[in-house]
């Protein structure tokens, strides 16, 4: 309790969040950017004739990222509570949009990007965080409903029913399955049934199937994948789709204890496409070999542990939005990490899957940004929330009912 | 608690794929990285030089530069538009042309720009840094001394791998070994990592030939103005170090530049000396003329009959009436009739030991591809006309060289000395084939051949005796006989008499006889004989029998003076209509 013994007002001025959360975030940036610049010379240098051509633009966002963050961190909370069912509307227009040609722009097949003047919007990166955002005050408003009725489950579920099919429809299905597994986190932790939890589980499952079997390029990829378990190096791998996991697979063989050295990366070199993209783990393992790649998971979990630490802090002091909605943001850390490694190392078949705070892209760039500011905010509001009851009565934020 | 354990149970399965990929089974990943980037590249070996007797080079590799393109690239870089084009312009290529070759290759990763390009003209393209244009170092064979030697050096193809002549006889001697090194590629091939030097080059070894090139080019410019002011269809000419069997020179008409490549001639290519096979003909007469002295019947002094006279029921007879004449006389007038009674007297065997020992019916052995070794006649019955026309040098078959071998012996004075293409350096070993006594009578009798009242006095040279015979040789059409309007023109022998330095052997193919000219070996060929002898013994710095003056041979004693002085006496039918030939001599039915 020393810092009630603190000048009230120097307190909030000097508390800008988590010390450990903002320290390893910025550990993470600061890694991505390398890691991220290593794996793309090659590719930047040849297309755009500059080798540093995305970092500059990946400094860009980082700058436009910090920006909003340091709005977010700014401001309360209770905007995102009042706005949290227009943030849902919002996504649903971003992901029409998004699927309207000549607004939506197609790379290989998906439609997945809103052109805008010198920058590619991912709708879908916005839509898992408003999504959370919705989840979060539906599951701190309705609480008891969640916990006693069927219908708890059934109305967020119809509403996020519209977003869950608009992304099927890109096709996106790694953003849909790292918002549904968020999703049902967030259920989960907010105290849902546990026999409701298993039927979503497997209405879902049963869903996440038929989608595979209804779409031929999901079920190529599967097929693909299951060969891919029997031998990575099969022709019919190689030189079909499983081109890409092999090259990827190759790169952490070539890594080792150490790895090969810092931007010593054969694999970058036009072998392995998306290499700073989605498959920039792999780079990493090339380079800094399996000491670097667990460095880098031990830092990324341990800041997903923290992140699940100041969410539970808030859950403890009865600040349920902030609490589910830092749960929330958590498990969409932790679905995009453990599925993009899964892919980099072959345990997942191959989807379109960003690593947070390392691949290339403005979208997943900013939006990792926003997360943590909304992470920081929380965690300043439970500061202010403890140490001055008065200055910031519960009722506004209306959890406490 | 259940979040914890799920998220620790998620990292647990992460870092022990992670160790299973990266330390514990990154064996066979490796390998297939391996595989799809370390290659080999090849270090290219130079080819052995091809060099003369004084090291002069015939044949020799220069570094020249490849240019190609990826067309990917090309195509990905529009802005070089213009560049580009200035570039094919200075390569001498069409830009629109080539442009639409890219294009229409757009695909694929390699296309040849131009190959073998001088490496000055290479700099200036590459110094443009023109994306996706890349050089290649390669060799080019060059061979200095053109059309003048191309028959005997012969060539390679674009790969510098021997096609013809001795490029190709002595292939494995010459090229080189290709070394190579260990390369990291990046997967649009450029280069990345040299791990080093697998294998060294080696280069080919250079191969010395026994050639003069001095007496190479003069052979060929006798030889090509000959065959020019005959309209002759081929020539062909070879000379021979009378010392050691060396060739010094060995020409053929026509002939072909190795260095410009646009429009090969086969015709162009062939070594006549060493490949075409053909009657000697008259040239013929010195070994039946060996063989009648070694017989003991006949003394340089007997007197023949030259009278014309019936052999199986054909008149054989001599352009004019020689009449009552010794061996010598026969020679210098070429008389058909006194040799085919010599030997008729002699018998086939006692000519064809002679023509056996001084080489014919073998294969002289220089490895040189299609080399021919002629044949002797193997007749089960010999007819008198078998006989008769082998006694003036029909029915049987050589090459150039073997007569340029034959004549080298009467130049030893007996002494067989093996022949050989390349540069022999230790004194050679010859081998006495014909008595010494014989082989100077004989040569004193071709000294008559050119002396006044020969048939080749236009063999002579200022200052230096010389020694030798004509022979012109009717072909044998399929189908059509001997026709006296395709013939060969010969002249074989060796200057100077007394210490012979170099052998000569002339032979002028087909020349155009439309016009009515029709001259013989005497005429046509020893006047090349005269004009290679006289440059070679200015080239090889003979000292002069007789400085600064033509000189002839005394005029021959004989029983009778000569009826008419008729340099063309010897061009005659031969016998027989029927002499076998093999098919590789006569030339086809026009």
């Amino acid at each position: 309790m020393t810092t009630m013994t603190m000048p009230h007002t120097l307190s909030t001025r000097q508390y800008f969040g988590d010390p450990p959360l903002m320290i390893m975030s910025m550990l993470l940036l600061t890694f991505g950017l390398v890691m991220m610049t290593s794996a793309s010379i090659e590719v930047a240098s040849r297309t755009y004739g500059d080798i540093f051509y995305f970092f500059k633009r990946q400094l860009l966002f980082l700058a436009v990222g910090l920006v909003m963050g340091g709005a977010i961190i700014m401001n309360p909370m209770r905007l995102w509570y009042r706005s949290s069912v227009l943030l849902l509307f919002i996504s649903y227009l971003l992901l029409v949009m998004v699927l309207i040609p000549g607004i939506g722009h197609k790379v290989n097949g998906s439609s997945r990007w809103i052109s805008l003047p010198g920058f590619s919007l991912q709708p879908s990166e916005v839509a898992k965080l408003f999504v959370v955002v919705f989840t979060a005050w539906f599951l701190s408003r309705h609480r008891e409903l969640v916990r006693s009725s069927l219908r708890g489950l059934i109305y967020p579920a119809l509403l996020l029913a519209p977003v869950v099919g608009l992304l099927l429809l890109e096709p996106d299905f790694g953003a849909t399955v790292v918002l549904c597994l968020a999703v049902m986190g967030m259920l989960f932790l907010g105290g849902i049934n546990l026999f409701y939890m298993i039927l979503a589980g497997g209405i879902l499952g049963g869903g996440a199937v038929l989608a595979m079997v209804t779409s031929a390029y999901r079920l190529h990829r599967v097929t693909t994948y299951l060969q891919m378990m029997q031998n990575p190096f099969s022709e019919d791998v190689v030189f079909g789709d499983g081109y890409q996991l092999a090259q990827s697979l190759i790169g952490f063989g070539r890594g080792e204890w150490f790895g090969v050295g810092l931007g010593n990366s054969i694999q970058k070199m036009y072998f392995l496409p998306e290499a700073h993209t989605d498959f920039v783990l792999a780079i990493i393992a090339e380079e800094l070999g399996l000491f670097g790649v667990m460095l880098l998971l031990i830092l990324f979990f341990a800041f997903i542990a923290r992140a699940l630490i100041i969410s539970r802090r808030n859950e403890e002091s009865g600040r349920l939005f902030a609490a589910y909605l830092g749960y929330g943001i958590t498990l969409l850390f932790l679905g995009q990490l453990v599925i993009n490694s899964a892919v980099n190392v072959g345990l997942l078949p191959t989807k379109g899957l960003t690593l947070p705070f390392l691949s290339y892209g403005g979208s997943s760039l900013i939006m990792c940004m926003v997360m943590v500011a909304i992470l920081l905010r929380i965690d300043i509001e439970h500061h202010l929330y403890t140490t001055q009851p008065r200055a910031m009565p519960p009722q506004h934020m209306g959890e406490v009912r | 608690m259940v979040v914890f354990t799920v998220i620790a149970a998620l990292l647990i399965v992460i870092c022990w794929k992670l160790a299973d990929l990266q330390v514990l089974n990154n064996d066979a990943l490796q390998r297939e990285g391996d595989a799809r980037t370390l290659r080999k590249e090849e270090i290219v070996a130079t080819r052995g030089n091809i060099v003369d007797r004084n090291g002069e080079p015939l044949a020799m590799s220069t570094p020249v530069v490849t240019l190609w393109v990826n067309p990917q690239e090309v195509m990905e870089s529009p802005e070089q538009a213009e560049s580009l084009a200035a570039a094919f312009t200075s390569l001498g290529l069409d830009a629109e042309q080539t442009r639409k070759r890219i294009t229409d290759k757009a695909a694929s990763e390699f296309l040849y720009l131009k190959r073998r390009v001088p490496p000055a003209e290479a700099k200036v393209v590459l110094d443009r840094k023109l994306k996706g244009v890349y050089a290649m170092e390669e060799y080019k064979r060059f061979y200095p001394m053109g059309e003048a030697a191309v028959h005997l050096v012969g060539l390679t193809n674009n790969d510098e791998i021997g096609q013809e002549g001795l490029e190709l006889a002595y292939e494995d001697w010459l090229k080189g070994t290709p070394g190579s090194r260990q390369v990291v590629k990046d997967r649009i091939g450029r280069l990345v990592r040299d791990m080093g030097v697998t294998a060294s080059a080696v280069p080919g070894n250079d191969l010395v030939l026994s050639i003069d090139s001095r007496l190479q080019y003069l052979t060929y410019k006798a030889l090509k103005e000959a065959v020019a002011l005959r309209h002759a269809k081929t020539g062909t000419a070879t000379v021979l170090d009378a010392r050691t069997g060396e060739v010094l020179a060995m020409v053929s008409q026509p002939s072909w530049n190795p260095n410009n490549r646009t429009s090969r001639n086969e015709e162009g290519l062939v070594n006549r000396s060493m490949v075409d096979m053909m009657e000697p003909g008259s040239t013929a007469k010195t070994f039946t003329a060996t063989a009648a002295l070694e017989s003991g019947k006949f003394t340089p002094d007997s007197i023949i009959d030259t009278r014309p006279v019936v052999i199986d029921s054909h008149l054989l007879k001599d352009p004019v009436a020689y009449g009552p004449s010794n061996l010598a006389r026969i020679l210098a007038k070429s008389s058909n009739v006194g040799a085919s009674r010599v030997g008729l007297e002699l018998g086939h065997e006692a000519m064809l030991d002679v023509l056996k020992r001084v080489g014919f019916g073998e294969n002289i052995g220089t490895g040189f591809p299609g080399e021919v070794s002629g044949n002797l006649p193997a007749h089960d019955r010999w007819s008198r006309s078998d006989t008769a026309s082998m006694a003036y040098g029909y029915g049987f078959q050589v090459n150039q060289l073997q007569i340029a071998q034959a004549y080298s012996i009467y130049a030893n004075r007996g002494i067989r000395k093996p022949v050989s293409l390349l540069k022999v350096n230790s004194p050679v070993e010859g081998k006495r084939v014909v008595d010494a006594k014989i082989a100077a009578d004989v040569v004193q009798m071709l000294e008559g051949v050119v002396a006044k009242g020969g048939t080749s006095v236009a063999a002579n040279i200022p200052a230096y005796h010389v020694a030798g015979k004509s022979g012109t040789t009717w072909l044998y059409v399929t189908n059509h006989g001997y026709d006296s309007h395709n013939y060969i023109a010969h002249f074989a022998g060796f200057a100077p008499v007394d210490n012979p330095r170099v052998v000569i052997v002339v032979s002028i193919k087909q020349p155009d006889t439309s016009a009515g000219q029709h001259v013989g070996g005497g005429t046509m060929s020893a006047p090349v004989f005269a004009q290679i002898a006289a440059g070679a013994m200015r080239i090889l710095n003979v000292p002069p029998e007789v400085p600064g003056k033509t000189i002839h041979a005394p005029a021959l004693t004989v029983p009778r003076p000569p009826v008419v002085d008729e340099p063309d006496a010897d061009e005659a039918p031969p016998v027989l209509d029927e002499v076998e030939v093999g098919s590789g001599n006569g030339v086809t039915q026009r």
